[in-house]
């Protein structure tokens, strides 16, 4: 049975693979003469054409058409080998020049049967409404809010059932003629009781008070601390489209990070660089047209108009202005990596936020901190640990002022570092990442 | 008794008050309680800070205007005193074509009518940053970084022009630089520093030597060799390059 069923597994595969090959070389022959325009087109055109929108040149689809009606024939090849050529012969040709600002690039190598390929390769695609652009979907969910909803909604009912059994109870007391309370409000009735169980109303409190002391210290340890913030912004901007699924580094849009104390919000210009392009699908074309609007730019005429606005964003890393810190300096001379303060943007479907300590944990090769994030402890907890010798920021070219520091440090007289170099490395805060002149002044 | 029942209860709802109030935090458009809040809003001049309210006070003239402003018009950075490093920081002799007001949003440049690309830009053969045996090393290093942090997700690791952006479909019709080889070193800045086609201006995203360093990178791409056999910059189509001198004279009548 089984050698049977062996047997035949192996003459399948080996049918399907004979089969496979007949069938490629039987087709090979058959399309070998055609140029494929495709290729051609994504190698010569495509950066500026596309078949159906509109970009730096004119949509492609159906301009064979257009040329052969209007033009002089097989002007088409002379204005994509040279178009100031047929622009110059040509009439047809001169009021396609005017059509865009741009001048089109001069092809002197391209063969007519490239450029019929390429035209026949355009015409046989089929326009794709909603097409394979932006794979980011952003589920935002409301979950979280719905559910603190329904807790209140659940205390609520709780106290009023109690609050209900309770008033039972003393309907039942006085039916049944006992102890009766009449005339007491529920506060007075308590305190009744709590004096005929004096003992246990004690020790009651004193659980209670505790407990509300160490929650009353928690909260003061909090004031300050900014975890968790996230303040919403003029546009939902998807980290993990950007920086996940498009791979943009962040050093792209937040270029002034390895020059500049501030890493920098991406000026429109920037955000255009791809967006020009880039229109979006559902709700996200809402969201780019914002970009749109304050670039000035007209997306069906693909033309800037000069009337550009702000995007308001709102800060979100605000330090203290009794504190300086430098992103370059952390950047470039440190070599820290962005997600050890700001956490894994990739993933982040949201706007900007300040990433829990804990959160910021859980990442890979970061360095492991206690303190909450943007918190003094916080930073010179990271001061404490990072190691010197770790840099390797980059533009670090292995000869500057700290490496200089270090070797001396290392190599040269100990008796003044003793105390630091015990462990034998050395740390920002051996350094003076300690010194309160560093951050403070 | 009635006081220490006072005294027990005005505690309860005090805690319970801080703790109510702590809790805020759960609200992610609020950073939760600052202790001295004047703090957070610095008086003192900071990069993206609306400035039309400090503190109470309002201008109405500083609303929505960024803190971080232009220089002043008609300066340029001071870039030390070597003769040649300046010459290479300037602001580029080789003006934008008027269209790139429209079709690239450009600001603040002098245009030309002239097709500067296919003129002054494509004469331009010699990369002004120099290729030397010694500095190699580190030009293509310093390339391979900005590279990656800057054209990568369009024009892909290797320079075919299959970055992630490519591959998920997200943006098409990025050029393969393989097929650019006929480009000279002056097109390829230019087409970085003002934009081209779909391609977006950098000027104000890299300086002008980054620039450079980039253009001798993307050379590298198109030729394994690249560096190896020229001990001066060049472009690989040797037979149109300009003499170093010529290109020095323009950048003088520019300063001049």
């Amino acid at each position: 049975m089984f050698r049977s069923l062996r047997k035949w597994c192996f003459g399948t595969v080996v049918m399907v693979l004979w089969v496979g090959t007949f069938s490629a070389n039987a087709q090979e022959p058959a399309e070998t003469p055609a140029i494929d325009g495709g290729a051609l087109f994504s190698s010569k055109c495509a950066t500026c054409h596309h078949p159906f929108k509109d970009g730096t040149g004119p949509k492609l689809s159906g301009v064979r058409a257009q040329w052969e009606e209007n033009a002089a024939p097989g002007m088409i090849y002379q204005w994509i080998k040279n178009w100031e050529v047929a622009a110059a012969s040509d009439p047809y040709a001169k009021s396609v020049s005017a059509k865009k600002p741009t001048s089109m690039d001069k092809f002197g190598d391209i063969t007519n049967d490239q450029i019929d390929a390429i035209l026949t390769w355009v015409d046989s695609q089929v326009e794709d409404s909603g097409g394979a652009q932006n794979g980011g979907s952003q589920s935002v969910s409301t979950q979280e809010e719905g559910s603190n909803a329904l807790w209140y909604i659940l205390g609520a009912i709780f106290l009023i059932v109690i609050l209900a059994l309770g008033n039972v109870v003393r309907q039942l007391r006085r039916a049944t003629g006992g102890e009766t309370s009449e005339g007491l409000s529920y506060f007075e009735e308590f305190r009744a009781w709590a004096w005929r169980n004096l003992r246990y109303t004690l020790i009651g409190s004193v659980i209670l008070a505790f407990a509300l002391l160490v929650a009353l210290f928690q909260t003061l340890y909090r004031v300050g601390v900014v975890e968790g913030y996230q303040p919403s912004q003029p546009i939902e901007f998807p980290h993990s489209v950007h920086a996940g699924i498009n791979g943009i580094d962040c050093k792209y849009c937040h270029n002034s990070v390895e020059k500049s104390k501030s890493a920098g919000i991406p000026t429109v210009n920037v955000c255009m660089n791809c967006h020009k392009q880039i229109n979006g699908q559902d709700d996200q074309v809402a969201k780019i047209q914002k970009i749109y609007d304050a670039a000035g730019w007209d997306p069906d005429a693909q033309t800037y108009s000069g009337k550009t606005g702000p995007i308001v964003w709102n800060k979100v890393h605000v330090l203290p202005d009794h504190v300086y810190f430098n992103h370059s300096q952390h950047v470039t001379v440190g070599g820290i990596d962005c997600k050890q303060c700001h956490g894994d943007m990739t993933k982040m479907e949201g706007t900007a936020m300040i990433q829990p300590v804990a959160e910021l944990n859980k990442i890979e090769g970061n360095i492991q901190l206690t303190r909450p994030t943007l918190t003094m402890g916080w930073c010179i907890e990271c001061h404490g640990e990072t190691e010197v010798t770790q840099i390797t920021g980059a533009s670090y070219n292995g000869s500057s002022y700290y490496d200089e520091i270090h070797r001396r440090l290392l190599n040269g007289d100990r008796s003044l570092y003793e105390k630091y170099l015990k462990d034998n490395k050395v740390t920002v805060r051996e350094l003076g990442g300690w010194e309160c002149s560093k951050c403070h002044y | 008794m009635k006081i220490t029942f006072r005294l027990v209860g005005g505690f309860l709802m005090t805690a319970a008050a801080v703790i109510v109030m702590g809790s805020c935090v759960s609200d992610k458009d609020s950073s939760g309680l600052e202790y001295m809040p004047d703090m957070y809003r610095s008086p003192a001049i900071e990069p993206y800070v609306d400035y039309g309210e400090i503190r109470g006070r309002q201008v109405s003239e500083l609303k929505e205007q960024l803190s971080a402003m232009h220089p002043p018009l008609g300066t340029v950075p001071y870039y030390g005193t070597n003769e040649e490093e300046v010459r290479l920081m300037l602001p580029w002799n080789i003006r934008p074509n008027v269209e790139f007001k429209s079709t690239h949003g450009l600001t603040g440049y002098e245009f030309t009518k002239e097709n500067t690309y296919e003129t002054q830009a494509k004469n331009l053969v010699v990369n002004p940053y120099t290729l030397t045996e010694e500095n190699q090393e580190y030009i293509f290093k310093e390339g391979k970084r900005l590279y990656t942090n800057n054209c990568a997700h369009c024009h892909g690791e290797k320079g075919d022009g299959n970055g992630p952006m490519m591959v998920n479909g997200t943006f098409t019709g990025v050029p393969n630089y393989a097929d650019k080889k006929a480009l000279s070193n002056g097109q390829l800045f230019y087409s970085i520093y003002y934009g081209k086609g779909a391609m977006g201006a950098h000027a104000s995203l890299l300086n002008k030597r980054e620039i450079w360093t980039l253009v001798h990178y993307i050379r590298k791409f198109q030729n394994k060799d690249y560096g190896a056999d020229t001990q001066v910059g060049s472009s690989t189509n040797d037979e149109d390059r300009e003499p170093l001198g010529d290109e020095m004279d323009e950048d003088a009548t520019l300063q001049g």
